[in-house]
This record gives C-alpha cells, structure tokens and sequence, in this order.
C-alpha cells in the first residue's frame, strides 16, 4: 500500500457523471463507427443515428466538462481533501515541475520507486490536454462527413484536402480513442482498481496523504474514523 | 522536293503531326510524330489490377472499353479466373457497343469530311428532289448511271438544305472553319467529287450519324454505367446484372442500330468508292497485318474469338501464324526516350527524355513496336484479312464463314478497279480506300453480332439448356465444359501472378500485360495499336506502317508552290488507319537495378 | 524547305489556289443565293469570308475554341453523345466550334490560323479546355503545331472571355497527376495562375464531363444573361449568373454529393447492402456502399442528369462510384485517382513513398503494438511488484536532490525525511497519529461551530 490516499475531493459528483457520459458515449460511438465502416446488413440506419446522437452528446459533454473546470473545485492532487477550482489541475503544476522524466523512467521499469507527483501525472496532463482538442477535430470532422454539402464547412474539408482525407483523419481519429482507452484503462488500473471504484462510484480509499501546499506525503489515511 | 506539313491532324483522338518530303506530285518520305505524354504505366503502378482496368481506360477517351477489357483479361490471367458464361455475353455487347460507337462515328464525323463536302451542297445548290431519285436508285447525272446500290433516307432533305441555307447565311464556319473544302486534286481539279444531291445526302448520315453513335454508346451505357469509361468490366466478370426491363431496353436499342447500319452504311461507301476509286491504287503500306482478336467465344480461345487472333507476317499472303508474344519488341531509338534499346515483350523499359523535334534524329513520343523484328500494321482491315484467312482454315471455316463471303464480295466489287491498275482485288483492297471500306464490313457484322448476343444472354438469363446456348455460340456444349454458366463475377483465390491481355481496340491490336504481386502492380505494358500504326523508322531503318503507306504513292498537289499546307491525300490515308494517338504515347516504369531481366539490348537494365 | 506560310494574306492565297477575286465574289453570291439572301447580301459574305478563315466574325453563334491538351478526348467523346440538343444542332445553330481536334473538317496550318483569327477577332468567344497540361521537360510532353502546351492555353485564355476547364484532367491533371505524376499534370486554373493571366475559369469536373454540365454552362452563357457578363469582362457578375462556388464549379451540379441523389439510398439507410458484385443483392439494386463506393464524399448531381442520354449511370448499372468528379484546382494532388484508389475499398490507400497501404493496416498495427506493449508492461509491473498499489514513493524528486536550494518539496514535512526503515516506520505512525488527531480536532471545532451556529 504504497499509493495515496483516494478521496472523493479529487472527483467531485458533476465529474463523475461526465467520466459516465464520456464512457458510454466513446463506447458507443466506437462500436456504431465500426458498424457504419464495415456495415451488417440492416444496422445503418440505427448505426448512424446513434453515432450522431453520441456525436453529440460527447462533443456537449466536453464543452460543459471544460466550462466546469473553470468553478467547481477539485483536489489538485491525489492524498488530499484540499480542493482547488479544477482547470488548475489541467494546466502544469508546481507539483509537475521536472517529473515528465521521472514519470517515463518509472513506466520504462528505469526508475524503481514511484514519482512525486499532481493528481495528473505529465504524461496524463498531456493526454487529457489532448483528448478535448481531439473531441473537437472529430465533431468537426464528423459534422463535414455527415453534411458534407453544408457550404460552412466546404473550407475546411477542403483545407483537409478533399472528404476522403477527413474521412481518414475521423477514422484515424478514432483509433488515437482507442488507444488513449486502452493505456488510459491500464494505467487507472494496473496498480489496483481503486482509483476506478472512486471514479465511478465515489468509493475512498485510505493511502498516504500529500500535501499540495508543501508537496510532500506528510502522512497516511487509512480511513478508520471517517469512513462514511 | 517540298516539304508538307499538317500538324495538328484533325478528326483523330490525339495530338498528331506528319511532315513529309514530296516529289513529282507524291510523298517521297514521310515522319509522323505524336504529340503527348501522359505516363499511364507509372500511374497504375502499386495499385490494384481492378483499380488499373478502370485507370487505363482514360488513355483513350474512343476505345476506353477496349483498354478496360485488356486490362481485365491480362488481371484475370495473372490471377488465373476463367469468367462466367454470363459475364462473356455482357462483356462482348459493351464491346461491340463502343466498335459501332467508334465505327460510326469514325466513317461519318470524323472520315467522311474528306470526301463529302456539306457547304456544297449549299453552294452546289443541291437539287433536293433529285436528290431523293439518287437515293432511290435513280442515275446520277454526272455518271449518267445510278449508284451502286440505293440509298438510305431516314432524314427529311428539305429540313437538312433548310438546315444548312439557315447556318451558311449566319456566316459563321464552325466546324468548317479552315475551309480544306478548297483542296486539290494531283491534277488541280476539286479534291472533293460528289455532286452538291450527294453531298447533301450524305450530310444527312453525317448527321443521322451523330445520333446513332450515340445511340450504340447508349448501350454500351446501358451495360456498363456511362459511356466514355464504363464501369462493369472488372477481373474475376462483370458488376452489371441484368433485369427484365434492362434486357428489354437492349433488345429495342441493338435492332435499332442495326436497322440504320445495315441500310445505311455499305451503300453510303459503295458511293464513295465510285467517285473516288484511284484510292484503291496507293497507300498500301507494310503489308502486314497482326490481329490479336477481339470478342470472346465460350472457349475464350484467342483463335476461336469472333473476330479471331493471327499474323500475317509476310506481304503478300494469306499465310496466317499464331500470336507469338516473344516476337513483340519495341525500339526507342528514334523517339523521346532515354537510350536506343529494342525491348521485349512483355519486359519493356522506357524513361522519358525530350531532346527536340528532329526527323533525322528523335521525333516523336511514339516508340517503335516491331513484330519478328518488322513493322505490323493492327488495323480494322488486319483483323479482317485474318478472319478471311482463318476463314480458308478448315478448324476455323465455320466460325468464318460470314466473313469470307463479305470479304469475297467486297473483293468481287473492286476487282475492276484492281485489275485496271494491273493489281489483284486482294491487293488493291490494301491501299487508302480499302482500309477505307473494310471497316464497314466489320461494323455491320458486329450490329449484327450484337442481336445474336443479345438473344444469348436473354436464353442464359431465362435458364435455357447449354446445348441451345452453345449452338446460338456455333459450338458444341463440350466447350462450355467447366464454365460457370450461372454467376455473373468469379472472386480471385489469389493475388500474385503475371499475364498478358492480348484484344482489339476497334482500331487495331490492343496488348495489356500486368505483374502483380500481393494484390498490387510490379509493372505495367501496354502497346497500343496506334503505337503500331504511328510507329517511327525502327532499329533496321524501316520506315513506320502509316509513313510506309504514305510513301506508296500518296498523292499531293504540289502545282503551285504554296499549296502544300492542304495535302488532302496525306490526310484521307491518315484518316483510313483511324489513328488515336493518345493511345499510342505511354511510358513504362524502371528504376535503377530493378526487375526487368529479359531484355535484348545491353542498355535495357538501368 | 518548308512551305508553312505565316502571313495572313487572304487575297494572295486566293490567288495563290488560282481563284480570281472574281470567281471569290461569284462563289460568295452563290452562297449567298442558295441562303436564301438577296444578291446584295454576297458583298457582306464576301467580306465576311476574305477577312477570315472562320468565316463572319459575328452573328448568331458564340465562337467557341475547343482545345485539347493531353487529353484522351473522352470529354469530347461525352459531348458527342448528347441528344438534347444533338451536336449537329449545337455547332450548326447554337455556337461556332471554330478549333475541334476532333470535328473541325480543316487541319494542320488552317485550323491553327482559324484559332488565331478567333482569337484576334476582337470578338468574346470561349474557350473549352479538355485535357491537363503536362509540364514535364520544359511542357515538351504535350506539343501541337510546335507550340508547347502551357503556350498553347495561355495564348487561347489570354483574350478569351472565359476558359471552361472541361473534365477533372482540365480541373487539376485528373489521372495524370497521380503519385508519381510522371508528366507533371496539372489543371488550367494552376497554368493561368502561373502566367498571371486573369481569364475567369469554370472548372467542371468528371472523367468524363458529362455532356449534360457543359451544355447547362453553355445554356447559362448564351440564353440566361451570362454573355453580357462575359463581354463586359464582370469576373463578379460571370461568377454569380454562372453560380460558381469557392473552386469555380458550378454550385448546381456539384453542390450535392452523389449520395444525396442516389436511387439507392433507401438501401443505404435500410442497411441493405451488395457485399460481392455480380451477387442477389445486386439484382435487387442494393446498396454499393461496402464495395468502396465513393458517392457519399463525391459532389456530382451524375442521379440525376445520370448519362448517355439519361440512359443509366455507374450506380445504376452495378458499379460502385470511382468519384471521377473528385478534383481541387489548387491542388493537383488531390485528384481523383490519388484519393479514390483502391476503388472498390472504403478507403483510399496512403503512401510513403513506394509503399502504399491502407490506413486501417496502419491504424490497426499501431493499436495492436500498444494492446501488446501493455500487455508485456503488465507482466513487468506485476514482476516488479507494482501491481498492488504501486512502488514505494520516492524520498525526494530527483530534480530537488541535485538543486536543493531551489527544492519544490519542503522535505521537512516529509514522513520520508529518515532514510532508516525502522525510523521511518514509527515516524510513520507517529505523523499519522497526530494527523488523525488533528483531524478529529478539526471535525470537532467544525461540530462545535455548528452548534453555536444553530444556537443562535
């Protein structure tokens, strides 16, 4: 037991439903966008409303995701019930300061004990920094392959160079999804589940506490006394 | 000696230029050149045969169906399918939809301008009710005889001199502009013949034309989506699957094209040959013919095709010999391209290298095939004489027998006109007006070909028994052995192999050969029956089929100095071989160190 | 000694064939009667025809110069096929084709002069461009009449009151510009650019153009106002009666995708597909979508006008769309071959030099070596004892260790601060110890502050 402590601070409620919506809609869109690439016989037309609903759906979701950022509070890192308005937790903390290597060489099995760190290790700012930048390019992207006549968008398909290189860039777009999924989900998971159960079901755990204000573990949780 | 140059030769597909030496009132030596360079080969390189099959249509916008089948042919080789029995019939009538198509459109709008001058029958004042007595078999007034045969009216003459009086007041010349109406005979006299009553009625069919060979495009739309570059012939059959009501659609367009050909058009050339019969006389050529062979039989046998494969490799005779694809080589040493190597089929390489027009150098972008080493002409008229001669072969007398006696017809009608000029009919039928009337022969029995596949795929479609499809064929059910005579498509088992697509593009012997190596191209050839026909001197100092045609005796006005930009002759003759010369020009792909190993010349590898 | 004659000598040639300027006028009246005119009329023919090898410079017909630069003349061979006005009604009645390849009746030297008087006329006329301009060695690859092909568009443009560029070869080098583009093709809207010259293009796609487009430009041209634009030279006005979008193709015709019009699209939405050609489900007239057909992205109205005198079209007749209209005039590259091949794939293949692919074959190799990565770090982690909450947290950043003095852990709060395990350990429980001390402490102030809250 060597992690932080998981505390319900670090995912507030409107978070967790947002993380719900993102898996569902991600889930479905990659399943209905396979379905509408290699079509069975009989599921377009469900294929494709649902991936359009979803399309949606993910792209308002991220918008509403990001304006919260700006005043619901979270912990800016993990082991702590200190909280913080949350897109302060996106951008690099003093807690991130040299550590990008730190993080690698940890991965990599070159460095053996864990790295100090924010609630968002750097290579997972730098992926989550991405995913909303990519959520747009595919809405965008979607929208000019679902109406490609639609004259606002005429520029940019052909900006793109022509429909069938948007078409790729959506498709390749979706492959970056999954494989952000796969590495997201391993790393979430891959030493315990707690941080699933938190995400998903507001569950704590106790673990070390850090201090975001002295960026040191200062000390350990194991929940006893306060476990609601 | 002067010098007479027509560039750009117009009423042919492509960029064209002769420049010939003329003396004593006929060309002495000739140089034709071909003006463009696309590069197709590299283009198909390292995509899919199927996407080659549809790329390399667009070589040529006249014959795209013939470059499609080819290509097709030379896939399904390489991957070894043997296509179904219904996929043969659909593939014949797209084919022989585009040979009317291109014959049609070839006599009449791009030929017939030679020879009928419709601002004649204007300023001619052509009598329009004497007109009709002409066409009825009435005596024309200058022969004091009627023609040959009758001709068709489909038109109303009134409405076409309307018509013409209506455009000629306007002023404006359009097509016309240019005025080669003005053209010459050797002895100064019009080069142009008919009388202002012919004239018009043959403007009628130049017109009445434009419709029909749109009409038999239509069917070759009909069949394959659009028409030029049709979609449905593709390796392993065809993507088209008939209904009833495209069957039925089919059925009315095939008869009606061949109700206009079959009265309009042997009488409309018998009339031509009547006032301008000294073209039996010159233009001969090379004297031999190749014919790779065009629409398949259920044998799919190159010798068994309808119009069947041969050589006739030696002037003069009947003599026929089988393709031999080894004995295809071309040379590049008098064309823009790197290098003076003679390559061999299927292993040809080529780099593009312009240096500047010069006839005594490298003057064209047209490379120089040669058949056992000697110039081929693959023309209309060669896959004539080979179905004649392989009509006089007891295997292939039956498959034959209609052309035969075509042939020997035809040969009747000019044999005294040959024997006047102390040729025989065979000969004389090999010259500028021959090649001229041949092809009509050809048109007609492919309009006629059409019906009779027609019928075919309806009794296939409706489930008829083999033996009746195979006698509709003129073979025995034995033939069909192992032939799918349900499906429509047959899936490829592999995707590596290499072939070769040996057919006739309707202006002469098309060849396609592919490698193909884990489902994309290695390399790519093509020679094109223009390339043939348009081919510059060769590695032996052998002048080209068309400018060995020119120098035998084409004759030029050459009275007045000046008059050499109208060599109407020079233009007849060319119009004959009814050259494509986009075609013609191409390019294959090496790259350093690569691939190619059977080459003749120590050059070959680069 | 060539006999090519460069001036422009109507007389002298005359002459020249031996006709008398007598027997010229006496050939004009006769032409002049058979029209149907009075006599007085053949002066003005007379005129008309000794000042030019195209006959009147004015009258009923638009001048039209139909050139073709490496080209396979399919776009000519289409407009051949029209019937609704038939060619014959169209050159006779509705335009003077006054330069054709392929119908002029004239050749060699006095076509070319019948261009150049076209040209020099001082009249409007149209250019209809079919083919694209190969550049390679020096624009030697395309050559007419001794002129090179990029000269030969730019003298026809320059005084043209517009160029159509008929057929995606015209719009952007079509076929030839693919990788490798061997002849270095491009579009007439990209030469013109180069040359500076400023003639409006109408860019019409399609391999080939279907007839039906051109005559539909051509109708806008001569019946609905749009040769008062041209003559005037309102590139604005040409745009808008022409109703060109932001590539110079008409917006009527390639406004909507192939997709929006098809008669297959019901298929398409009911899910029912041709998987193999040739199959039931052709005969049933499914939908072409899984065999590579790229009318969803290709911008054409082909349902529509559909071809051959409406006769059928690709989709109708069994063949999945090529997306032969694909053509962007800046872009050669982005010409329908590069971006539709494999045709019978949903995708197009991508390249890196010789080697092309399939961006699923990339997409899916990349995904599998980061699915097999993970699984093979998994085994790592669980060897090396992750896997149950991770490794021990390190001491202190190694940034910090080597730059103490700007350190960003304050290291003396730490719980880490005694390297000594056992230490540690008790300082451990210790520091937890007064943490939860304080947080109880915390919890119950908080209480406390509540019920004084309450209290009031």
């Amino acid at each position: 037991m060597a992690h932080l402590a998981h505390y319900k601070e670090a995912h507030p409620l409107p978070f967790v439903i947002t993380h719900w919506i993102n898996l569902v809609a991600m889930i479905c869109l990659i399943i209905t966008g396979f379905l509408i690439h290699f079509p069975v016989s009989g599921t377009m037309g469900v294929a494709r409303g649902v991936h359009v609903f979803f399309g949606f759906v993910i792209f308002i979701n991220c918008v509403v995701r990001m304006i919260m950022s700006l005043f619901v509070k979270s912990a800016p890192t993990g082991g702590t019930r200190k909280q913080t308005a949350d897109f302060k937790s996106w951008l690099p903390q003093k807690d991130n300061r040299h550590q990008a290597g730190a993080w690698i060489k940890y991965y990599l099995f070159l460095k053996k004990d864990h790295p100090l760190s924010a609630k968002l290790g750097v290579p997972q700012k730098l992926s989550y920094l991405l995913i909303p930048i990519l959520i747009i390019l595919m809405f965008i992207t979607g929208l000019a392959l679902w109406t490609p006549t639609a004259g606002a968008l005429a520029g940019f398909t052909s900006f793109f160079g022509g429909a069938m290189s948007v078409r790729i860039i959506h498709y390749f777009g979706m492959f970056v999804f999954i494989i952000f999924m796969f590495i997201h989900v391993y790393l979430a998971n891959v030493e315990g589940t707690e941080p699933t159960k938190l995400m998903f079901f507001h569950k704590e755990h106790g673990g070390l506490v850090y201090d975001p204000d002295k960026h040191v573990i200062v000390g350990d949780d194991n929940l006893q006394p306060r476990n609601e | 000696m002067a010098r007479s140059i027509i560039d750009p030769i117009t009423r042919i597909e492509g960029h064209m230029r002769v420049e010939m030496e003329v003396e004593n009132g006929t060309v002495r030596e000739a140089w034709v050149s071909g003006g463009s360079f696309r590069g197709m080969e590299k283009v198909v390189e390292h995509r899919k045969p199927e996407d080659a099959a549809q790329i390399v249509q667009r070589i040529c916008g006249v014959c795209p169906v013939s470059h499609n089948h080819a290509s097709t042919i030379a896939a399904e080789k390489a991957y070894g399918i043997k296509i179904p029995n219904r996929a043969r019939i659909i593939r014949n009538l797209i084919e022989g939809a585009q040979f009317l198509h291109s014959h049609i459109l070839w006599l009449y709008n791009l030929a017939a301008l030679d020879y009928v001058n419709p601002i004649n029958a204007v300023t001619g004042n052509a009598d329009v009710k004497l007109a009709y007595d002409i066409a009825q078999g009435g005596a024309v007034p200058e022969l004091g005889v009627p023609l040959p045969a009758p001709l068709s009216v489909s038109s109303d003459l009134y409405e076409v001199s309307a018509r013409l009086n209506k455009f000629a007041s306007n002023g404006q010349l359009s097509i016309f502009s240019g005025n080669w109406f003005e053209a010459k005979d050797v002895d100064g006299g019009s080069a142009y013949h008919l009388t202002p009553e012919l004239d018009l009625i043959l403007t009628s069919h130049y017109l009445e034309a434009l419709k029909y060979q749109a009409r038999s495009s239509e069917i070759a739309g009909l069949l394959g989506g659009k028409m030029p570059h049709v979609m449905t012939i593709i390796p392993g059959g065809t993507a088209f699957v008939p209904t009833a009501q495209k069957l039925d659609d089919l059925w009315a367009m095939v008869n009606e094209v061949y109700d206009w050909v079959e009265k309009t058009l042997i009488p409309d050339t018998l009339a031509l040959a009547v006032a301008y019969p000294e073209g039996l006389t010159w233009g001969g050529g090379c004297g031999r013919f190749g014919a790779w062979g065009v629409f398949e039989r259920g044998s799919l046998a190159y010798n068994d095709r309808y119009m069947p494969a041969g050589v006739l490799a030696t002037k003069g005779s009947l003599e026929v010999s089988d393709l031999d694809e080894s004995l295809i080589t071309e040379y590049v040493g008098r064309s823009w391209y790197e290098g003076e190597g003679t390559f061999t089929a299927p292993d040809f390489t080529t780099n593009p290298k312009f240096t500047e027009y010069d006839v005594n150098d490298r003057y064209t972008w047209c490379k120089a095939p040669a058949y056992d080493g000697k110039a081929l002409e693959c023309t209309s008229l060669s896959r004539v004489l080979v179905a004649y001669a392989r009509g006089q072969q007891p295997e292939y007398a039956k498959k034959n027998a209609w052309m035969v006696e075509q042939v020997d017809n035809f040969l009747g009608a000019i044999a005294p006109v040959a024997l006047a000029v102390g040729k025989t009919p065979l000969e004389a039928a090999v010259s500028m007006l021959g090649r001229t009337a041949i092809r009509q022969l050809e048109t007609l029995y492919i309009a006629q070909l059409m019906k009779d596949w027609t019928a075919e795929l309806i009794a296939t479609v409706k489930g008829g028994s083999l033996e009746d499809i195979a006698a509709m064929e003129g073979m025995e059910a034995a033939d069909f052995a192992s032939t799918n005579m349900t499906d429509y498509f047959e899936k490829p088992t592999t995707d590596t192999g290499a072939g070769s697509g040996f057919w006739e593009a309707p202006r002469g012997a098309l060849y396609h050969s592919e490698k193909v190596s884990g489902g994309k191209i290695d390399g790519y050839q093509i020679i094109i029956p223009t390339t043939w026909n348009l081919a510059p001197i060769n590695q032996n100092g052998e002048h080209g089929p068309i400018e060995q045609a020119l120098m035998d005796g084409c004759p030029v006005f050459d009275g007045t100095e000046g008059d050499l930009e109208m060599p109407i002759n020079a233009l007849r003759l060319i119009h004959s071989y009814d050259p494509c010369v986009s075609c013609a020009v191409h390019v294959t792909d090496v790259k350093t160190g690569k691939k190619f190993s059977t080459v003749t010349n120590p050059w070959g590898v680069k | 000694m060539e006999q090519e004659t460069s001036t422009v000598d109507f007389g002298s040639m005359l002459e020249a064939r031996g006709v008398s300027r007598r027997d010229f006028l006496k050939f004009c009246g006769a032409l002049a009667v058979a029209a149907g005119l009075s006599q007085a009329a053949a002066p003005r023919v007379a005129i008309a025809l000794e000042k030019s090898v195209i006959g009147a410079k004015e009258g009923g017909l638009f001048p039209v110069l139909w050139i073709e630069g490496a080209s396979c003349t399919g776009c000519t061979e289409s407009f051949a096929q029209i019937e609704t006005p038939d060619v014959g009604k169209i050159v006779l009645e509705l335009i003077s084709l006054n330069y054709s390849d392929v119908l002029s009746a004239g050749a060699g030297y006095s076509v070319e002069l019948a261009k150049k008087q076209t040209i020099e006329s001082g009249s409007p006329y149209i250019v209809v461009y079919e083919g694209g301009i190969t550049q390679g060695f020096g624009s030697n690859t395309l050559r007419v009449a001794m002129e090179t092909g990029e000269e030969i568009l730019c003298h026809a443009a320059e005084h043209a009151a517009a160029v159509v560029a008929l057929g995606s070869c015209a719009v952007n080098g079509g076929w030839m510009a693919a990788y490798p583009n061997p002849a270095q093709a491009t579009g007439v809207q990209a030469i013109l650019k180069k040359h500076n010259i400023g003639t409006p293009v109408v860019n019409i796609p399609g391999c080939p153009a279907n007839p039906e487009w051109l005559m539909s430009v051509l109708v806008q041209v001569l019946m609905m106002g749009g040769a008062e634009a041209l003559v005037a030279g309102d590139v604005p006005a040409v745009v808008k009666t022409l109703g060109l979008d932001g590539e110079g193709k008409p917006q009527g015709i390639f406004g909507q995708t192939i997709h929006d019009n098809c008669e297959r699209r019901g298929h398409f939405e009911n899910g029912e597909f041709v998987y193999e050609f040739g199959s039931k489900e052709e005969e049933l007239g499914y939908c072409l979508y899984p065999l590579g057909c790229k009318g969803p992205q290709t911008k054409s109205n082909c349902g529509v006008t559909m071809w051959n005198n409406r006769r059928s079209w690709c989709i109708q007749a069994g063949s999945p769309c090529l997306g032969c209209c694909e053509a962007n005039p800046n872009d050669p590259g982005d010409n329908w071959v590069e971006v539709n091949t494999p045709f019978y794939e949903r995708h197009r293949d991508l390249h890196i030099g010789d080697w092309f692919f399939q961006p699923t074959v990339v997409a899916g190799a990349i995904t599998g070596i980061v699915a097999l990565a993970l699984i093979i770090h998994g085994f790592g982690m669980k060897k090396s004892g992750r896997t149950d909450g991770g490794a021990p947290f390190e001491q202190r950043r190694a940034w910090d260790v080597k730059n103490p003095d700007k350190s960003i852990g304050q290291y003396e709060y730490s719980i880490y601060e005694d390297n000594d395990p056992v230490v540690l350990q008790k300082a451990q429980q210790e520091i937890a110890k007064q943490y939860e001390q304080a947080t109880e402490e915390v919890a119950e102030a908080a209480e406390a502050a509540a019920e004084i809250e309450e209290g009031r």
